[in-house]
């Protein structure tokens, strides 16, 4: 049988809204839970009343049962619907993890919201749709959840969808595209099938809806882009960066550009899982070798990609960046370091054009003198050395970025324009 | 609060690096609160191979900052990559 396609699904929303319930009963409806476990795990809750029905408990269950068999796919958890499977990407509550999820690899594909119907939008269902939107996840699935804490109010549900269009509109999602379903995760109202608890609700449930998702398109035909992980001198060989393919695709014999470089060279061979390969495609992990460009050419950071399309490097670069902690106040000349593909740049604060408000979505302020944690804003940056950076319209996964200080991450990002350097 | 699970790729200086010692030399140099799960080695090309370790820590300030750096300051380290992030299952 042929494998279903794969997608990554990030859940997010507001801490105690009811993430890991519903995670936790995605696994239990969709069978991701081995039988046996279920059988410990109903003479458990009957042992101990219904009040111990929570799904974090087979979560623990699961715990154990890795403990077991040591495995490098720890962190993986993995379901399947009809139609796909499913693996969840976690978001750590810290926010000092936003880093990885915009340099790592794990990129999520789709995201459920969750937002708990008595409580409706919260802070950090706020910044989970701004960092969704920054992150590049372009499908999403709205879980008013907690709908039995609310009496499966029709009307609340009502105005909690009116509230989480609202914030949605206001980054750009298309709400009325987006599937609403009210839900109890600790109940299993909606999860699988229609539950006579919302009679009033008339679309689909969450695996109806995970089912409807559609797979992204991979990157492949976007311009060649591979971020330079880190540059080797190896004998008989010569000069080999490897790195990870973004976007495009890249042939032997092609003529590729290292930017900010410059230095430009035909592909000589490339190699994955040791082998020779003739092509590479996004997702491959590379070594590759390009004739004529020595060690000094190419370094960490740098960008490889067609020699009549090279990587763009910029001289200043526009960002929409959402503050998500400072201590006190950014204002222009801060100079903190900016996470981008492989890079890791320190660059400048040349102006803060406008404020956004995260209420309405609309510019709250023009040049404002300072922002803070929690603002949103369009601001001007320039590099202090050569950096390749690229519009998020244009090569989304090269237009992504996190600023870090002080051993915290301050900011998440897209690249809006780049002014590109001479 | 809780575990987060880090899959780190780190690449070695070079092809000759010997990777069970570095991984040795990794774990002395983790931070307090971090515990390496597991590990594996991964070819990549012309010889070379990373070495990818499952790293558990805390969800705490600063994320996987610490131990990146820590493993950075390691002799035999080229680089450190966090490549996938997760709760531990």
């Amino acid at each position: 049988m042929a494998e279903k396609p794969h997608m990554n699904l990030a859940v997010i929303g507001h801490i105690d809204h009811g993430k890991s319930t519903l995670v936790g009963r995605l696994m239990f409806e969709t069978g991701a839970v081995p039988a046996h476990l279920i059988e410990k795990y109903k003479a458990e809750a009957k042992e101990k009343g219904k009040e111990s029905f929570a799904f974090a408990w087979v979560m623990d269950t699961l715990k154990e049962e890795r403990e077991r068999g040591i495995t490098i796919d720890i962190a993986h958890k993995r379901f399947d619907t009809d139609k796909y499977y499913f693996t969840i990407v976690d978001c750590p509550g810290h926010r000092d993890f936003v880093k990885n999820m915009i340099t790592g690899a794990s990129q999520a594909d789709a995201a459920i919201l969750v937002v708990a119907a008595p409580d409706g939008v919260m802070d950090q269902t706020r910044e989970h749709v701004f960092l969704s939107r920054t992150l590049g996840i372009n499908q999403l699935i709205i879980a008013v959840n907690k709908m039995d804490a609310a009496d499966y109010s029709e009307e609340r549900y009502n105005e909690v969808k009116k509230e989480v269009s609202q914030l949605l509109g206001m980054v750009g999602f298309k709400a009325d595209e987006i599937p609403f379903i009210p839900t109890s995760a600790f109940e299993g109202d909606n999860m699988k099938e229609p539950s006579a608890n919302t009679p009033w609700y008339k679309g689909p449930s969450i695996l109806e809806s995970l089912n409807a998702l559609v797979t992204p398109e991979k990157p492949d035909t976007l311009p060649l882009r591979i971020p330079v992980q880190d540059a080797y001198t190896i004998s008989g060989i010569g000069t080999v960066p490897v790195g990870r393919v973004e976007t495009g695709v890249m042939k032997k014999g092609q003529k590729v550009t290292f930017m900010p470089s410059g230095a430009t060279g035909e592909v000589k061979s490339i190699e994955m899982h040791h082998e020779e390969a003739e092509q590479a495609v996004p997702g491959d992990n590379i070594g590759w070798n390009v004739r004529g460009i020595g060690k000094n050419d190419v370094r960490r950071g740098d960008v490889c990609g067609p020699a009549d399309k090279p990587p763009s490097v910029a001289e200043e670069f526009t960002g929409q960046i959402v503050v998500l902690q400072h201590p006190s106040a950014i204002t222009v000349g801060y100079t903190p370091v900016f996470h981008c593909h492989t890079t890791q740049t320190a660059c400048t604060l040349m102006s803060l054009d406008k404020k956004l408000d995260p209420k309405s979505g609309q510019v709250k302020e023009e040049n404002p003198t300072f922002i803070k944690a929690g603002d949103a804003a369009i601001v001007t940056i320039k590099p202090t050395r050569p950096m390749c950076i690229e519009p998020v319209k244009e090569i989304p996964q090269l237009g992504r970025f996190a600023i870090r200080d002080m051993g915290m991450t301050i900011a998440a990002g897209l690249c809006m324009s780049v002014k590109q350097k001479q | 609060m809780g575990e987060v699970a880090a899959t780190m790729k780190i690449m070695p200086a070079g092809v000759e690096t010997d990777l069970d010692d570095l991984k040795n030399k990794l774990e002395a140099a983790l931070p307090e609160g971090s515990s390496i799960y597991a590990s594996e080695t991964e070819p990549i090309a012309f010889g070379l191979k990373a070495l990818k370790v499952v790293v558990l820590v805390g969800d705490l300030e600063g994320g996987t900052e610490p131990v990146e750096e820590a493993f950075a300051a390691v002799e035999g380290v080229e680089s450190v990559q966090v490549t996938e992030l997760g709760r531990p299952v």
